[in-house]
């Protein structure tokens, strides 16, 4: 998969990374039992320190997501299918009303992150 | 700067160089083998035994010189083929070590056959009489893979190549922020090979169970190893380029940014574009790292060379290889 950082972002590099991961694998794009790079390779890629990968990796098998094994790496864990299919036909439902209501997509990202902090 | 033609005349006259010296050295190879035979004539029955049934002994007779010129004519005819291939099709160092390395199996392990077994029947009246000539085919297959493969390895590999020319503009591309770094990795794994490869494995370590040529289980264990670099690869595409590497380790490849002229997703068949599977040649001098049919990551590589990796979302893959090489060539 695709692995992209910008640091130049708000955003810490480490949550780059889970962000990414975390939508791959809700868009299917990683599959249960797939092998994510391994930490080594994915930092000297990215021009990034070792530890900020692994601590990404810790907390996206922290949340469930993958497991660290040692000596293969880490791997997509299987994860219930159906939450992410209602997530993502919910999405679309908002993206469609957006559009039909002309809000541009910065105006309904912010209407979705004050809805989420409220 | 280099343009773009200079780099090109070098490449076709290493190339032409390369297959012309294995061709010749092929034919002395063959041509020593005849000479040595010629020289046990003395010691030899006639006619010779010059084929050998499954229980080990001799069912296939012919005179010496027949023999000869049978063996001559067919290890010729193969090492002009593969000199051709090597001459011809040999603008990457990955084709042109494989190309020069079959030309050099192929003509030893001929003559190493036919030498072994002649050998067999040195000192008799009648070949009825020659022996099992398991160990010398073991031998004959053993001894003309290990030199092939120095060969192979001790060949130079290709100078750095720059483009002169952008990257196509009509290749796709992945919108990129100029703060931003990105890498894709991906990988391939076992495909149809894999089974093809499980099966010759047991089959010769049935074989020599069954025959007794335990000669072949060293065959056997060589084709082991061989599968084991063969059969899943890591996919990179980094500011480094595309990086195709063996979970062994080794094998690998690597093309820089500034050689790639253009990355595109092709459909591959890997039987008819490479004639199998695995880490091939094909046709035009195309490297193929080929695992199974579908989509391919196809890159078109300066000094008319290009290389094809069967790999999943290999769109993404190109994408970001065309983007990388046009950020590394404004960079310059």
């Amino acid at each position: 998969m695709l692995f992209r950082i910008d640091p130049s972002l708000d955003e810490t590099l480490f949550a780059q990374l889970v962000t990414q991961v975390r939508l791959a694998v809700a868009q299917g794009v990683l599959q249960p039992g797939e092998r994510l790079p391994a930490a080594r390779e994915l930092a000297a890629s990215l021009d990034l320190n070792v530890h900020t990968v692994l601590r990404a990796y810790q907390l996206l098998r922290d949340d469930g997501l993958i497991e660290l094994r040692r000596g293969r790496g880490a791997i997509v864990t299987a994860r219930p299918a159906a939450d992410h299919a209602k997530l993502l036909a919910a999405i679309d439902e908002v993206v469609r009303e957006a559009r039909a209501l002309r809000f541009s997509p910065e105006a309904t990202a912010t209407l979705l992150k004050e809805a989420f902090s409220s | 700067m280099t343009t773009g033609t200079a780099p090109a005349r070098d490449t076709r006259r290493r190339t032409r160089l390369v297959g012309l010296t294995v061709t010749i050295v092929g034919l002395v190879i063959l041509a020593v083998a005849a000479a040595v035979a010629l020289s046990w004539r003395g010691d030899l029955p006639d006619p010779v035994a010059t084929h050998w049934g499954a229980q080990g002994s001799p069912d296939g007779f012919m005179s010496l010189g027949a023999f000869l010129w049978a063996g001559f004519g067919l290890g010729a005819l193969l090492v002009l083929g593969f000199g051709a291939v090597t001459t011809l099709w040999g603008q990457s160092a990955v084709s042109r070590r494989i190309g020069a390395a079959t030309t050099i199996w192929v003509a030893l392990f001929l003559a190493l056959v036919q030498l072994g077994a002649l050998h067999a029947q040195l000192g008799l009246a009648d070949a009825r009489g020659a022996g099992d000539i398991g160990g010398a085919i073991t031998l004959a297959t053993v001894g003309s893979l290990l030199p092939a493969v120095l060969v192979g390895l001790l060949l130079p590999g290709d100078p750095p190549q720059p483009a002169a020319a952008p990257v196509s503009p009509e290749a796709s591309r992945v919108p990129l922020a100029a703060s931003e770094r990105a890498v894709w990795i991906g990988h391939t794994g076992a495909g149809p090979g894999i089974v093809l490869g499980a099966v010759a494995i047991i089959f010769l370590v049935t074989l020599a169970v069954i025959i007794g040529v335990w000669g072949l289980l060293i065959v056997a264990a060589l084709l082991a190893g061989v599968f084991v670099g063969m059969f899943a690869f890591t996919v990179r595409v980094d500011e480094t380029g595309l990086l195709v590497r063996s979970s062994a380790g080794w094998p690998r490849t690597r093309v820089p940014l500034d050689e790639v002229l253009r990355a595109s997703v092709v459909q591959v068949h890997p039987l008819r574009e490479f004639g199998g599977w695995g880490w091939r040649v094909g046709r035009g001098g195309r490297v193929g790292i080929v695992l199974r049919a579908g989509e391919g990551l196809l890159v078109e590589r300066t000094g008319g060379r290009s290389i094809v990796v069967t790999v999943a979302d290999a769109g993404t893959a190109a994408a970001l290889l065309n983007t990388l090489a046009d950020r590394h060539r404004h960079a310059r």
